[in-house]
C-alpha cells in the first residue's frame, strides 16, 4: 500500500503535517488504526532508530520524528481504545532516586512509544519502591532506569535488587545513562543495557522476545 | 623528589606552543560531596586545598553566563529534599537542597520565538554586566603572584540556548527555525564578549579564555556536525577570534563524544579540548596521535576508574594516557569530569603521586 509507505517516510523525515494528513487519509480509506500504527508509524520510527545508531541523524531529527508520530497517535489512540487494541508490551521508565535529569529518559520514552510499547513515565527521582509498585500495577514487561550521575548509580543497584527480590519474573530491567556501562549492568544484575536511544528499542525487544 | 623549574603560566604557555615543559600542567574539579567526604578523611579545608596539593597551574578570574533577569531567584515550591525555583533565565527548575546534581527543568520562560523577540532578547541586551570586574581583577593579580595561568571563563551559545529555551525546543528549532537559533547564539555571544571587555578594561590581562559548552553526550554530539557548523560554530569562531586578538589562548570544555567535530573545533580556533570524557568513548591514546599537534588534550583520566579506588587500575590509566598526551607536548592533567565522592581522599592523594610519577618530562 503506497500510502502506508508514504506515512513511514513522513514519520522518518519528521514531517508532522504530512504524517497527520496521511494518517487521516489512511483512516478515511478504511485502513485499520492498528495497521496505521504497526505498518505505517512504527516502521518509520524504526528507520529513525537505525539512522540514529549510525550517526546518520542526531537528536533534533529524532525529536521531530517522535513529535510527528505523537501527533498521529492523537488521532489513532481513541480509535484503538474503542476497538480494545492495546500495545503488546508495557514499559515503565524513570530517572533513579537522587537524579533529576530527564532528557535521556525522555528520548528513550519517545523511541519506545515509537516501537509501539505502552510507556508509563514515572518522572525523575524515582524511589526503588515506586518503580516496584508501578511494575506490579502495570504488569510491566520492561522497567527502564536512567541515571546521569556517577553519584546516583548506587540507586540503580538498589532498584534492581528490590524488583528482583519481588520475584517479577516477567519483568526485565534495563539501565542506561551517561556513566552506565554493560559491565555495570552485569555487576548489579540488570537484564539489559542500552548505550543510546536507538539501541534501547533493540534491547527492549530482545528482552521481551520480540526481536526481529 | 622532582623539581619544578617553571611557573604554572610558563608551563601552560609552553604546552600551547608544544615546547618542552618540566611537567604536565594540572587542574581538577570536584563534586561538593567529594570535598565533604575528604574533609572527614583528612582534607583540612576546601577544594582549594585539594588544588594546592595537586599544584594546580590554572586560575579562573570570572564566570560569564548572561541572563535576562539578573538576581531573579523566586522559590515557587519546596519539600524536604528539593526546591522549585524560577531562575534568572525565566525558567522553572527543581533543584536539590544542599546537594549537587543536574536540576529537573520544568518549564522555560523563553519558550517561543515571540517571547524571545519581545521579552528575552531586549532584557538580555539591557541587563548590566553580570561579572564582578573588580573581583576578577583581584583574582588576576592573585594568579600572577602564584605564577598561574589566568583565564576568563564563560558559556558559549549552545549551552546558553539549552538553558534559555530548553533542550527539546532548542534542538527542534535547529531544524524548524534556524534563524531564531542563530540570533540567540549571536546575542549571547555579543553579551559574553562585552562582559569580558569589561574585565580587560579594569586592567586584567588574562592568558586565556576557557569556553564552556556541553554539546554532546555519550553517543555523539547533540546535533549533526553540519548543523553545528551552520548554527553555532560561527559564534565559537567569533569567541576564539576575540581571544586571539587579545593575545589569549582558547580552551573549550565539553562533555560527551565529540570525535566527529574535532576538526571543526580546530578550524574555529580552539587550541585545547577539556575534559575529554572517557566514559563517552573519548580516548586521547586514540586522538593525541591524530589531533594532538593541533589540539592540546586536557584531561581524559577516567573518574569511573578513580571511583573503583583500585590503585593498579588508576595507575595504568594515568601512565598510558600521560604517555600518549605527553608525546605531543600538548597535554594537561584533569579528570575526565568532576571527581566523584566514591573516590577516597587516600586514593586522590595516590592519584597525585601517580601524576608526579608519570607527569614529568
Amino acid at each position: 500500500m503506497p500510502l502506508l509507505n508514504d506515512l513511514t517516510a513522513a514519520v522518518a523525515a519528521g514531517k508532522r503535517v504530512d504524517t497527520v494528513r496521511l494518517t487521516q487519509e489512511l483512516l478515511a480509506a478504511g485502513t485499520s488504526p492498528q495497521a496505521v500504527v504497526e505498518q505505517g508509524l512504527v516502521p518509520g520510527m524504526a528507520i529513525v532508530g537505525e539512522r540514529f545508531k549510525k550517526n546518520e541523524i542526531f537528536v533534533p531529527e529524532m525529536l521531530v520524528a517522535a513529535r510527528a508520530m505523537k501527533e498521529a497517535l492523537k488521532l489513532l489512540e481513541p480509535l484503538l481504545l474503542k476497538a480494545g487494541i492495546k500495545p503488546k508490551y508495557t514499559a515503565i521508565i524513570g530517572t533513579v532516586q537522587g537524579d533529576l535529569h530527564d532528557i535521556g529518559k525522555n528520548l528513550i520514552s519517545m523511541m519506545w512509544r515509537g516501537a509501539n510499547f505502552a510507556v508509563v513515565d514515572l518522572g525523575t527521582n524515582v524511589s526503588p519502591e515506586k518503580y516496584l509498585a508501578a511494575a506490579q500495577e502495570h504488569k510491566a514487561h520492561i522497567v527502564g532506569l536512567s541515571a546521569l550521575l556517577t553519584t546516583t548509580m548506587p540507586a540503580m543497584k538498589e532498584t534492581v535488587r528490590i524488583i528482583k527480590a519481588a520475584g517479577l519474573t516477567e519483568t526485565k530491567i534495563m539501565i542506561g545513562g551517561a556513566p552506565i556501562t554493560q559491565e555495570f549492568a552485569n555487576d548489579i544484575g540488570a537484564d539489559g543495557y542500552a548505550a543510546d536511544a536507538g539501541s534501547a528499542v533493540d534491547v527492549a525487544k530482545q528482552l521481551v522476545g520480540d526481536a526481529a | 623528589m622532582k623539581t619544578c623549574t617553571m611557573t604554572g603560566c610558563e608551563r601552560v604557555e609552553r604546552m600551547f606552543a608544544r615546547r618542552d615543559q618540566d611537567r604536565v600542567p594540572r587542574c581538577d574539579t570536584y563534586w561538593p560531596e567529594t570535598i565533604t567526604r575528604w574533609q572527614r578523611e583528612g582534607l583540612q579545608w576546601d577544594h582549594n586545598d585539594a588544588l594546592r596539593l595537586l599544584e594546580t597551574d590554572f586560575q579562573g578570574l570570572c564566570w560569564s553566563w548572561p541572563s535576562a533577569f539578573p538576581n531573579q531567584r523566586e522559590v515557587l515550591a519546596q519539600d524536604a529534599e528539593t526546591e522549585t525555583i524560577r531562575d534568572a533565565w525565566g525558567g522553572v527548575a527543581r533543584f536539590w537542597k544542599g546537594r549537587s546534581g543536574t536540576p529537573e527543568h520544568i518549564s522555560f520562560g523563553c519558550d517561543t520565538r515571540e517571547a524571545w523577540d519581545k521579552i528575552y532578547r531586549p532584557a538580555m541586551l539591557a541587563a548590566p554586566n553580570q561579572i564582578d570586574t573588580h573581583a576578577a581583577v583581584l583574582r588576576f593579580h592573585e594568579g600572577r603572584q602564584l605564577g598561574r595561568w589566568t583565564h576568563l571563563s564563560g558559556v558559549e551559545g549552545f549551552e546558553a540556548l539549552r538553558r534559555l529555551i530548553g533542550d527539546e525546543a532548542c534542538l527542534m528549532a535547529m531544524i524548524e527555525d534556524p534563524e531564531w537559533i542563530r540570533d540567540i547564539v549571536s546575542v549571547h555571544t555579543d553579551i559574553v564578549l562585552r562582559s569580558f571587555e569589561g574585565v580587560l578594561a579594569e586592567g586584567a590581562k588574562p592568558d586565556g579564555l576557557w569556553i564552556y559548552g556541553d554539546m554532546a553526550y555519550n553517543h555523539a554530539t547533540m546535533c549533526s556536525p553540519a548543523m553545528y557548523r551552520d548554527l553555532v560554530w560561527p559564534a565559537h569562531k567569533r569567541m576564539a577570534d576575540w581571544a586571539h586578538a587579545h593575545g589569549m589562548h582558547v580552551i573549550y570544555h565539553t562533555d560527551g563524544r565529540v570525535s566527529g567535530v574535532l576538526d571543526l573545533y580546530i578550524e574555529a580556533g580552539f587550541e585545547c579540548l577539556q575534559p575529554i570524557e572517557a566514559k563517552a568513548g573519548m580516548d586521547i591514546r586514540q586522538f593525541a596521535p591524530t589531533h594532538g599537534s593541533r589540539l592540546a588534550m586536557f584531561g581524559n583520566i577516567d573518574v569511573m576508574k578513580m571511583a573503583t579506588n583500585n590503585l593498579d587500575l588508576i595507575e595504568e590509566e594515568i601512565r598510558t594516557k600521560f604517555a600518549a598526551g605527553m608525546a605531543t607536548r600538548g597535554y594537561a592533567y584533569h579528570s575526565d569530569h568532576s571527581v566523584p565522592p566514591q573516590v577516597s581522599w587516600d586514593t586522590y592523594k595516590a592519584i597525585i603521586g601517580f601524576i608526579d610519577r608519570y607527569g614529568y618530562y
